[in-house]
């Protein structure tokens, strides 16, 4: 809270006040497990890459992807597989791609897409490339994407 | 120039047309009260995930979308010292006048250089897509102008180093 | 063709018709409640309910005992009834306080189908049930609470006057029983339960991506829960069956309405009315009411004909050339320039409500808007959805 006139925030004592961890269902996965997996799901993407096949790069990247805390690593790690194929793909084929996505899988690219965005000059982040994939999915999957992306607080 | 910047200028849009969704909704923690819940946040639950449109590390949007408001806070290109003083007195002219702008915020978030506060009152009195319309055509704009002040600078500095010269030289 | 009236330049809030649809109350976003009489094609306003000191977030008329109800940000609510007054000897509307017991805004209020009980949402985190205690001669209330854990936002009840359900912003729909001893029959059992005592919770649901649940909604037999979400989706919960998401790609639903047991109109954000159709085996977008296609205004076709000095040069690519000559707009930029919806509403539709109705079904439905349009419609010139991002997102 901005603002050196309030020291102390009394609301933190309020029963009532809904906590951000009981607004969604908490992901049951392990956190060394999730680790695991996404590090298995980033060899996996990179034989898919070399068959040249990016539709089965990104499904098998996006689908259960980690969220809620605690498993930061694997966030990593799955943003930087997923920016490798982001990268690596012509822009004419996006649109293509996109299309053959499931609607969980698109809901997923968007939050990955955004969470890109909000830290630039990270890695391979770039800034053209995911302004592109923004483009295109949201000719595809609509603003109801966006949306879901604002209302969904299991946060990639 | 403008291609480059369509891309960008397209996702806010996109983004501010999805985050303009706004009802009137009364707090529910002060009674009989009814403010901006992004400016309050003192209820988590009627806040939304906030995004970020970024082209690099000095051109980026924020977009923080709650129930009923929704705060939009640009960071203005600024290459280098002349452009970061106009750009500063440039945000600095408009916020003071923020009153005559009806969506802009007195003072902008931290990290940003101007900030637009919308909310559901202005959805309501105004036409939605015209607020967007508004905040893309502002976005197009400064930059525009803050390259044609560094321009006009420029040129103003370069005649009067001329005309101070040039009585030197007789 | 729809009937489109625009009765104010303010928005709409909310809107409700008697039982003829001779008369109308609506919330102009305004502490006062406005009757509509309608004189031929026309609606003329004629009574203003005014006793609420906050804005009226919500309006009910019950069509049989033909009384209004009228909810308030001022965390009260009134009930209005047409008595003779015995001064003038003419009919007026007389109000009476509620008393409602809850210390923040009332968001939301709908009359039970037997018009014995009506329910209000409120955001002290709690559902006030009101029943007439004629002894004293005033609206009491007994508030659901538990588990409801922040602003209630939509209420609707089940045809046997008991259960009810409410949509909340704590991103949850769920069924509750308002079961009150002395008002209601033992109510016979349904798929949500069969004991029901008041404040039993029936069923909880919400969306797998979150949001505000805007609205909800019973399917006419009642074994069918519809509820709209801020994640653009549509819920559709069989209590025994299948909880079914539909995904939208356009902007989110804030109010819903279902024609009859197999379809519903849901309208909100997207500035029009959405048909979805289906059964417990699956449901789908069936198409929208506002076909866009249809000729309206010449305005909205952009292009042809909006500047005359140039005469027959002046098509499309003329005007997007001449843009990108002396403004510096590439083509696509030059087509928002005067950007207009190309749908009837144009802003968010807050309320839909059954219009024309009968044992077999809704015919028509009403919708009210932010913009102050009040719009009928014929349930069933559907047209199919054409541009998927539709009239809330033009480039």
């Amino acid at each position: 809270m901005e603002g050196a006139f309030r020291k102390v925030d009394i609301d933190i004592y309020d029963e009532d006040v809904l906590q951000e961890t009981e607004l969604y269902a908490a992901d049951s996965r392990d956190p060394a497990a999730v680790l695991d997996d996404a590090k298995q799901r980033q060899t996996a993407v990179r034989s898919l890459l070399a068959k040249n096949d990016i539709p089965g790069a990104l499904s098998v990247i996006l689908d259960d992807a980690p969220y809620g805390p605690n498993v930061e690593e694997a966030k990593v790690i799955t943003l930087q597989t997923l920016l490798t194929i982001l990268n690596t793909t012509k822009a004419t084929e996006i649109t293509g791609v996109i299309k053959s996505l499931s609607l969980d899988t698109q809901d997923t690219l968007m939050k990955y897409l955004y969470k890109g965005m909000a830290m630039p000059g990270w890695g391979d982040v770039s800034g053209s490339v995911l302004l592109g994939w923004h483009e295109k999915l949201t000719e595809v999957a609509g603003v109801g994407c966006i949306v879901r992306t604002m209302t969904d607080r299991r946060a990639v | 120039m403008s291609n480059v910047l369509r891309p960008y200028l397209a996702a806010v849009r996109s983004t501010l047309t999805a985050a303009l969704t706004l009802e009137d909704f009364a707090s529910q923690v002060v009674e009989r009260h009814n403010k901006p819940e992004v400016e309050s946040a003192t209820s988590k639950e009627v806040l939304l995930n906030p995004l970020t449109i970024s082209r690099n590390e000095n051109e980026r949007v924020l977009i923080e979308p709650s129930i009923n408001s929704i705060r939009l806070s640009i960071k203005i290109k600024q290459a280098d010292e002349i452009e970061r003083i106009l750009c500063n007195k440039f945000t600095r002219f408009m916020m003071q006048r923020a009153e005559s702008f009806i969506v802009l915020r007195r003072k902008p978030v931290a990290g940003y250089d101007i900030s637009f506060l919308i909310t559901n009152t202005h959805t309501e009195t105004m036409l939605k897509h015209k607020i967007v319309d508004f905040i893309i055509q502002f976005m197009e704009e400064v930059d525009k102008e803050i390259s044609e002040m560094k321009l006009s600078l420029n040129a103003r500095a370069r005649i009067v180093a001329e005309s101070y010269l040039t009585a030197l030289q007789s | 063709m729809p009937e489109i009236f625009n009765l104010s330049q303010t928005p709409i809030t909310s809107h409700a018709f008697n039982a003829d649809r001779s008369q109308l109350v609506v919330s102009l976003n305004s502490n006062d409640a406005q009757i509509y009489t309608r004189k031929g094609a026309e609606w003329v306003h004629t009574v203003t309910l005014s006793e609420h000191d906050k804005l009226i977030t919500s309006v009910d008329w019950a069509p049989n005992s033909n009384r209004i109800v009228t909810a308030s940000q001022d965390r009260n609510a009134y009930v209005w009834q047409e008595q003779v007054d015995a001064e003038t000897g003419k009919l007026v509307w007389k109000p009476t306080l509620v008393l409602l017991r809850i210390n923040r805004a009332a968001t939301y209020v709908k009359w039970s189908p037997k018009e014995d009980k009506f329910a209000v949402a409120s955001g002290a985190r709690a559902i006030a049930i009101c029943s007439f205690d004629p002894e004293n001669n005033w609206w009491v209330s007994k508030l659901l609470k538990k588990p409801i854990r922040s602003t209630v936002l939509s209420l609707d009840w089940h045809p046997n006057n008991v259960l009810l359900a409410a949509g909340s912003a704590d991103m949850k729909a769920r069924v509750f029983s308002a079961y009150i001893k002395e008002v209601d029959d033992r109510p016979a059992p349904t798929v949500w339960g069969s004991k029901l005592p008041f404040n039993t919770v029936c069923g909880e649901y919400s969306s797998p991506a979150g949001g505000w649940v805007h609205a909800v909604g019973f399917s006419p037999s009642g074994d069918a829960l519809a509820f709209a979400s801020h994640d653009s989706s549509i819920s559709i919960a069989y209590p025994n069956g299948p909880l079914i998401n539909i995904r939208l790609p356009s902007l989110p639903f804030v109010s819903l309405v279902w024609t009859s047991e197999n379809a519903l109109v849901a309208a909100g954000h997207d500035c029009r009315p959405v048909v979805f159709a289906g059964s417990e085996a699956g449901w789908q977008e069936a198409g929208t009411l506002d076909d866009v296609n249809a000729p309206k205004s010449p305005e909205a076709r952009s292009g042809l004909g909006s500047h005359g000095s140039v005469g027959r040069l002046n098509t499309g690519a003329f005007a997007a050339f001449r843009n990108a000559d002396t403004r510096g707009q590439s083509g696509s930029a030059s087509a928002h320039v005067d950007s207009k919806p190309l749908t009837t509403h144009q802003n968010t539709i807050t309320n839909v409500r059954a219009y024309d109705y009968s044992a077999e079904g809704v015919s028509k439905v009403s919708t009210s808007g932010v913009d102050g349009l009040l719009v009928i419609w014929d349930v069933d010139s559907v047209t199919a959805l054409t541009g998927r991002l539709g009239g809330a997102h033009l480039r």
